[in-house]
């Protein structure tokens, strides 16, 4: 019991300035990340599927996919689906979302990041940043909310549009014509394609 | 140094006419509330295991999705959609490829900055026509440094070295600026997603871009074209990523568009 009430004084004793800082938290936690990736995009002597790994082993604690998943449904759909198509939606939307952010890093390669000063709305902080790469400025809003005991990131707006919400429109544009079925093959299917490297040989081999 | 009065009266003239009928219509236009409406949760529509926090998320995107995108013509939309992709595909990719492949990324960076040096008219008038002339004022300053220290604008000193970023604006975000929605989405041949809006606000900003000065209707048409390809060798890859992350592709362009254009217009 009083191994219980010192822990529950620590936790009260840490977690409150946390709370009142959230946003230099946000900010401290965003830009660690963000560190450790462009730290293993300036390795090139590593190989890709091993670097690939450890960038989604570094992004994944900070990103909620699951809520993400849902918030791409949206209640108009999630909740009438079973429980086997929501796991099934949810890794496949969660692969395509890892894969398209590696693909988006493998098109980058020089750009520095400047961070803005991170707006606290409720239960949510949003943290600006720039991105500048060799010919032009894109500003990237990263969307935090409070999850039990952590912040974790439910969207990404990139020159303000919002990851979430565009997959919200598409979802709903294929779900008000068709079924979860056709969505699910969408996802499987659609995109399978592959990227063209940014050299010229090997773009020519993958364009349409 | 080119004012934007110089540019002729009858132009000027135009510009204001539009400017003035738009604003008369923006007295009526709604404008979007901070505040989400308060999500009511009914626990017996939904699984157990969903928690109060992505109620509250969930509201933000609802509140998005009272405003969809005006689209009578999606079904010209989507084909022309199509053709510019194929355009993309047969034409610009590969012809700027072989130029990518023949000039150095130094020198295709530096002819980039050289073209967007030369759109200063566009982005110091439309930053006046905002109200905003300190940065209309930081546009000149930027055009004399890099025209001059950064040579003809392929340099970009201004900022590199007095740290004077371009604000860029143009008469579609001008509209928008004053409260002008942005009207029916349409996808233009070789130009891609817009909407009324911003389609119309191409007319005045046309005259403000010096490549239309030049006499040789040919010359013209290359010297645009040779500007495209440029740019396009130093993004290829993202419209490929961009298509291969997207489940229905129109969509995507459209709304992405749209979500753009706001996110510019609040700037």
């Amino acid at each position: 019991m009083r191994h219980l009430s010192s822990l529950l004084l620590c936790l009260f004793l840490f977690a409150a300035p946390a709370l009142a800082n959230a946003s230099e938290e946000v900010r401290s936690l965003l830009k660690d990340k963000i560190d450790a990736v462009l730290m293993l995009i300036q390795d090139q002597t590593m190989d890709k599927a091993l670097r690939d790994d450890q960038i989604i082993t570094i992004i994944t604690p900070v990103f909620d996919y699951q809520t993400m998943a849902k918030l791409s449904l949206g209640k108009k759909y999630w909740p009438t689906l079973s429980q086997t198509k929501q796991e099934e939606f949810s890794d496949l939307f969660i692969e395509r979302l890892q894969q398209s952010y590696l693909e988006k890093l493998d098109l980058y390669s020089d750009e520095k990041i400047l961070y803005g000063e991170p707006q606290t709305k409720g239960k949510k902080v949003y943290q600006p940043t720039t991105l500048i790469s060799k010919d032009s400025r894109i500003d990237m809003l990263y969307k935090f909310y409070r999850a039990a005991e952590e912040w974790k990131i439910y969207d990404v707006e990139i020159g303000g549009v919002s990851i979430i919400q565009t997959y919200r429109s598409q979802f709903d544009g294929v779900l008000s014509e068709g079924t979860i079925d056709d969505l699910l093959e969408k996802l499987k299917t659609d995109g399978a394609f592959v990227i063209p490297a940014p050299d010229a040989e090997a773009a020519r081999a993958g364009s349409e | 140094m080119d004012r934007p009065t110089s540019i002729g009266g009858a132009k000027l003239s135009l510009i204001l006419i539009v400017l003035v009928t738009s604003l008369s219509g923006c007295a009526t236009h709604a404008t979007v509330t901070d505040q989400p409406a308060p999500f009511v949760v009914q626990p017996e529509t939904f699984t157990p295991q969903v928690n109060e926090d992505e109620f509250e998320l969930e509201a933000e995107f609802e509140e998005a999705a009272t405003e969809p995108v005006s689209d009578p013509l999606s079904g010209y939309n989507r084909v022309m959609t199509q053709v510019n992709d194929k355009l993309y595909f047969w034409m610009l990719k590969p012809v700027s490829q072989g130029y990518g492949a023949v000039v150095p990324e130094g020198v295709r960076l530096a002819v980039g900055r050289a073209f967007r040096n030369l759109l200063m008219p566009v982005r110091f008038t439309n930053n006046l026509l905002q109200l905003k002339p300190k940065r209309a004022g930081t546009e000149l300053v930027r055009f004399v440094l890099n025209s001059t220290i950064g040579v003809l604008g392929l340099g970009d000193p201004a900022a590199e070295s007095f740290g004077l970023q371009a604000y860029p604006e143009d008469f579609g975000q001008t509209l928008g600026h004053y409260g002008i929605g942005g009207g029916f989405h349409i996808v233009l041949p070789l130009l891609g997603p817009s909407n009324l809006r911003d389609t119309l606000g191409r007319v005045p900003d046309s005259y403000l871009d010096p490549i239309n000065y030049i006499d040789d209707s040919k010359t013209q048409l290359a010297v645009r074209v040779y500007s495209q390809v440029n740019r396009t060798s130093l993004h290829i890859g993202e419209y490929e990523s961009l298509k291969k992350d997207s489940v229905d592709f129109y969509t995507f362009l459209r709304d992405g568009y749209e979500q753009h254009r706001k996110q510019q217009i609040k700037d």
